[in-house]
């Protein structure tokens, strides 16, 4: 009884389309892992250079808010101007005081004002250095540099 | 049947197969061959490119915090002319806003330089001016047929930074200008050109789009607070205005500083420039040495050195102030006679009389009696013939000639000691007179106060330059000169306040002979006597309401010190001596 079921096992295993179909099914699965390399790596490259865009967009942003606010700050100091300040004064019915009509006064605890104090806490310092290759390097640049270090090695 | 199909397929499998097989043979050898190198190095050099990143250039304010240069923007307008469409609408529009040439205009569209596509029209544009054209441009666009181009498609606009100076021609001999190229000339723009101009970085820049990159981060140029006030300037300026005309004088300078520091507080100078329209240098000034003549300009100070002269005198022990001589009127020194301003005897003075009266026969007595080695010698500690160090370009060195010099006679001694024979700058004399006012130590002058980079500001300490003379000597000359001063009923007194100061009147060489009715009238003076907060130097040029100092430069040194003295929140003397009781 056992016979001719192995015969049809071992008929059913060498039958030619049954590797035909063994080969499609490889060539397929290739086909399948390819494609999702590349989904992928396409999926990771073009989400870098969305980021690289948007990171240059905020950069230009940031150099047009910076413009924006010198010429904010130029446009006050031309508003406050000694010149524009005086002419208001006087519409406004301030004349120069006279030397005789101050009067001052010892007040307890005054201390005359110093010069003016720009500190502030520093910037971090940011340099073209610091974005590691990971983040700007692409999957071919990745195996190219590889390849290139094994040579080397 | 099927065993012919099958070996059909196989053959044109097997066909494939080689031609595939071809290609990927073919793309290697490609890829591998000399050319594709060649190619490939190609290829890296237009991979990546260079590009320069300027930096915004540093600001600078005055000791309270107002700026005085800053940026602004403005545009710079030209054609891209692969894109124009319609070169008369450009050429109209751009001529109506920006007042240029209509048929300069609509010829260089029309017949641009060869292989050029983008052609600019104008630079430095205002920004009002721009928006304007940016808006016809937009509305021309709505208004055209769909799908159609605007009028003025192919117009661009490119924004960039320009110095700006809000208050015009507020402290222009100070600050100095920046051209359009970016390079500072004069003043504090030439001096701290490199620190404010900052450090422009170059990084390689990948010309694929999609590769990311990071714009390096380009620190401005360093911000710049000078000692400098203000309000202080724009009175100095003011009241210098107002002396040239009341007195009739060609030019003239007031100069302000604490004499403790070297702090400059203010410099007017009669010829000032809009800084906002650098390009009318040449309208304005002859040459380089008028554009801060309170620094560049050297002339010959008269009585007013006569205070170095008297230093001199009193620290080597020659006279004190109740040394008493007999003035006859004049004196012999190498073979020349020396006269007093008045040409008459003044009989016996002692010390005092000798600097109220501004006696040149004395004068010469003391320098006769310490001796050339002695005098020049102070004259040299006292910084004549040096430059200051003050922190502005263009500085002059001036000129005091020595014994064994070619050029110096026996008669120079003499004429030296009340300040003829001599050329300094106004500078020059205050950092020398700043001894007398700080207790013997001189004061190197200078203009910047702080400097700010990276959020950090950085003050700068007072600097000297030695000290020509003791304290007690100063201090005894400081009381000498403020006596002098009131004894006399100087015009140059300032209510409610002790000053010290000295008049000037020198003649002016013309020719190579004095003329009488052409004189340099100044006045220096620093107080309050007992807390020198202040030193102002007055110098007017050819004066021809008086030729004379004492009726010229002392009633506006008296003038500047009552403003200074508000300005500075100075209280009058007996307001400051109940504070010290206290």
């Amino acid at each position: 009884m056992n016979i001719p079921n192995i015969n049809f096992i071992h008929a059913y295993r060498i039958a030619p389309w049954r590797v035909q179909r063994q080969w499609i099914g490889n060539a397929l699965l290739a086909v399948v892992v390819l494609a999702l390399v590349a989904g992928l790596y396409l999926n990771v490259t073009s989400r870098t250079a969305i980021a690289g865009r948007e990171i240059q967009d905020l950069m230009n942003a940031i150099a047009i808010s910076q413009q924006a606010s010198s010429d904010l700050q130029t446009q006050l100091a031309s508003l406050t101007s000694v010149s524009a300040m005086e002419q208001r004064a006087l519409q406004l019915g301030f004349r120069p005081v006279q030397p005789e009509e101050l009067q001052y006064l010892i007040v307890p605890g005054y201390v005359a004002p110093e010069p003016i104090n720009f500190s502030s806490n520093a910037l971090p310092q940011l340099s073209a250095l610091t974005i590691p290759p990971e983040y700007n390097q692409s999957l071919l640049d990745w195996l190219d540099e590889r390849i290139a270090s094994r040579r080397i090695q | 049947m099927r065993q012919q199909y099958a070996r059909r397929m196989q053959v044109l499998a097997s066909a494939m197969m080689l031609i595939a097989l071809a290609i990927i043979v073919q793309l290697t050898r490609i890829q591998n061959s000399p050319e594709a190198a060649v190619f490939r190095k190609q290829a890296e050099n237009y991979a990546y490119e260079w590009k320069t990143f300027y930096p915004n250039r540093g600001e600078i304010y005055d000791r309270n915090g107002r700026l005085l240069a800053g940026q602004k923007t403005v545009y710079e307008i030209g054609v891209d002319l692969k894109t124009v469409t319609d070169p008369h609408a450009i050429a109209f529009a751009v001529s109506r806003e920006l007042g240029l040439n209509y048929d300069n205009l609509m010829n260089v569209i029309q017949n641009p330089p060869e292989g050029i596509s983008y052609l600019v029209l104008a630079d430095y544009v205002e920004a009002q001016q721009a928006l304007n054209l940016q808006e016809l441009k937009r509305a021309l666009q709505e208004q055209a047929a769909e799908g159609a181009l605007g009028g003025l498609t192919g117009l661009q606009f490119k924004a960039h930074p320009q110095r700006s100076y809000p208050e015009n021609a507020l402290a222009s001999n100070i600050l100095g200008f920046v051209n359009r190229e970016g390079k500072g000339y004069f003043g504090i723009e030439e001096n701290y050109d490199n620190l404010l101009a900052g450090n422009p970085v170059s990084v390689l820049i990948p010309t694929d789009p999609n590769k990311a990159y990071e714009i390096p981060r380009v620190p401005d140029g360093t911000t710049m607070i000078l000692t400098i006030n203000r309000d202080l300037q724009a009175a100095a300026e003011e009241i210098l205005d107002n002396a040239l005309t009341q007195y009739g004088a060609q030019d003239g300078v007031i100069a302000i500083m604490n004499p403790q520091n070297g702090e400059i507080l203010a410099i007017a100078v009669s010829r000032r420039m809009d800084l906002n329209n650098f390009w009318n240098y040449d309208s304005i000034y002859d040459n380089a040495t008028e554009f801060n003549p309170a620094i560049s300009k050297t002339y010959e100070p008269g009585s007013v050195l006569k205070i170095l002269t008297m230093a001199a005198a009193l620290d080597t022990n020659t006279v004190t102030p109740n040394t008493t001589y007999l003035d006859t009127g004049s004196i012999l020194i190498g073979g020349v006679t020396i006269q007093n301003w008045d040409r008459n005897p003044w009989g016996v003075q002692n010390m005092i009389g000798c600097l109220q009266h501004s006696l040149n026969v004395c004068m010469v007595n003391l320098a006769t009696q310490m001796g050339a080695n002695n005098f020049y010698a102070y004259m040299d500690a006292f910084g004549l013939g040096h430059l200051t160090g003050i922190d502005l370009a263009g500085e002059a060195t001036g000129r005091l000639k020595m014994p064994g010099d070619a050029d110096w006679y026996p008669v120079d001694l003499g004429t030296n000691s009340f300040g003829q024979g001599v050329a300094v700058t106004p500078i020059q004399m205050m950092a020398a007179a700043s001894a007398v006012a700080n207790d013997g130590r001189m004061v190197t002058p200078h203009v910047l106060y702080a400097m700010v980079r990276d959020g950090r500001q950085y003050n700068v300490p007072a600097q000297f330059a030695g000290s020509p003379i003791s304290s007690q000597t100063a201090n005894t000359l400081t009381e000498m000169l403020a006596l002098s001063l009131e004894a006399e009923s100087s015009l140059a007194l300032v209510p409610g306040y002790r000053v010290a100061g000295k008049t000037g009147t020198a003649e002016i060489p013309v020719n190579g002979f004095y003329d009488i009715s052409q004189t340099n009238a100044s006045f220096i003076g620093w107080g309050p006597v007992d807390d020198p907060q202040f030193m102002i130097y007055v110098w007017l040029e050819r004066p021809t309401a008086s030729p004379w100092g004492s009726e010229t430069a002392a009633p506006v040194f008296s003038e500047m010190a009552q403003k200074t003295v508000i300005l500075l929140d100075i209280p009058p003397d007996f307001i400051r001596q109940q504070i010290a009781s206290q």
